[in-house]
This record gives C-alpha cells, sequence and structure tokens, in this order.
C-alpha cells in the first residue's frame, strides 16, 4: 500500500483506489489533483481531505447531508461531463456520489461551503467541488445555530 | 453602472486591452467571451467565493487540526507542542 507524509497525521498509508482525482484541482488549489479522504473513529462524521501532493493541505469536511438532511445537490452539465457523471439524470447523494461540504472554522464559529459542495462519482473516485451558479445555499452556512448566552 | 445594450456577436471594449464578446443568447443564460491579457484572472464572481472560502478554510483549519489531533492521540514531541 503506498503511504504519504502528512502534516498533521504523520505518515498514512492509502489504498490506491481510493485516491480522488481532482481533473481541475479546487478553486485556489489548481495544482493540486489527488487527494483521500481520511475519517476517524473518534471524529465522525468529519471528513479530512487530504492532499497527496503537498502534506500542509488538508481541508475539513463534512458530509452535506449531516449539515442539512434535506440538502439538495445542483451540479453544472460541465462538471457531471468532467467527473462522468450522467447528464439528466438525479444522483443519489452516498450512492452515485460522495457530497462533502468544505468548513471554514472562523472566530464567530465554524461554517460550511453549501454552496459548492465537493462531488466525488463514487464509481470512478473522480471529483469536482460543484459551483452552481444558481445554488441557494451559502458558502458561509453557520454550523451551529446562535445559542443563548450561557449562564456564568 | 454602466449599462450597455448588445446583441449576439457584438462586442464591448475596456480599455485598449480586453474585449467582452456576447457569444450566444440562450433563453436563460449568455455566453460571454472574453479576451484580456494573461495577468488579469478572469473568473465568475461565485468562483471568485470560493476559491476565497478556500484559501481561508485550508489556513485556518491548521490550527484547528493542530487542536484537534492532539486530542486524538498524545501530543507529539516537539518542542512547540506545549500548550498555553
Amino acid at each position: 500500500m503506498p503511504s504519504v507524509q502528512t502534516q498533521y497525521f504523520g505518515v498514512i498509508s492509502y489504498e490506491p483506489d481510493s485516491t480522488l482525482e481532482f481533473p481541475r484541482g479546487l478553486p485556489g488549489f489548481e495544482e493540486r489533483h489527488r487527494f483521500v479522504a481520511l475519517r476517524f473513529a473518534d471524529t465522525q462524521p468529519l471528513v479530512f481531505l487530504q492532499s497527496l501532493e503537498d502534506p500542509g493541505v488538508c481541508f475539513i469536511t463534512l458530509p452535506v447531508l449531516a449539515v442539512d438532511p434535506r440538502y439538495r445537490l445542483g451540479i453544472s452539465n460541465e462538471d457531471r461531463d468532467l467527473v462522468g457523471l450522467p447528464l439528466a439524470r438525479p444522483l443519489r447523494i452516498g450512492e452515485d456520489v460522495l457530497c462533502l461540504a468544505v468548513i471554514a472554522i472562523r472566530e464567530t464559529g465554524p461554517t460550511a461551503n453549501l454552496l459548492a459542495p465537493v462531488v466525488v462519482n463514487l464509481h470512478n473516485q473522480k471529483a469536482v467541488q460543484a459551483v452552481d451558479p444558481e445554488s441557494e445555499y451559502s458558502h458561509q452556512h453557520a454550523l451551529v445555530p446562535e445559542e443563548a448566552p450561557v449562564c456564568s | 453602472m454602466l449599462m450597455m445594450a448588445r446583441r449576439e456577436g457584438e462586442t464591448i471594449l475596456i480599455g485598449d486591452d480586453i474585449e467582452v464578446v456576447i457569444a450566444h443568447i440562450g433563453r436563460s443564460r449568455v455566453k460571454v467571451g472574453i479576451r484580456a491579457p494573461r495577468e488579469l484572472t478572469v473568473m465568475a464572481r461565485e468562483v471568485k467565493l470560493v476559491r476565497d472560502e478556500n484559501l481561508a478554510a485550508s489556513a485556518r483549519s491548521a490550527k484547528a487540526l493542530t487542536r484537534l489531533l492532539t486530542h486524538l492521540r498524545p501530543a507529539p514531541s516537539s518542542p512547540s507542542g506545549s500548550g498555553r
């Protein structure tokens, strides 16, 4: 099994078949084409998208359905084409595609990018961060609803 | 904002170096061709949002990951490993 040095997880080994291939990279990381999705029992349901080409690039993500159980995926024909997904057929999250929201940790709390989910074709492991211009979702969806101040 | 009415195939010039062509007008979308110097970045606004978001997420995840992983396993014996 091949292994790779990472900044946060040390040396990890991975199944070659589980490598995710981003033909276009991700916006801002256009030169990063190969990632692995790491999951740990203690951090469920988080999925860490670790670059195989840059030890320091690792995105924290969540399955979109963990963020919003009613999430509706919008993906352009161009993006479907890029990762070999059939055009004009509804995609089942978890069966046809893995769909992950990139998490950003902000001072005001974590947010999830639901505007542009990472979509992985589960039949060939090709992936794209699908920016849907017609999406009604936010790129900074608050993960923790505002809570009443805690009594001290 | 300057507004201009253009037909399919017509062009708008911005300065000396930038050309915007209305390549195709569909029912709900227009296809626009842009000719600009290589050093200018041209992208859809939402791609720029996602790009900025990815860069922020990656930069901020560094701290979060380090914190998270020290909870998961014994802290690595590096000189910077001491928490304050």
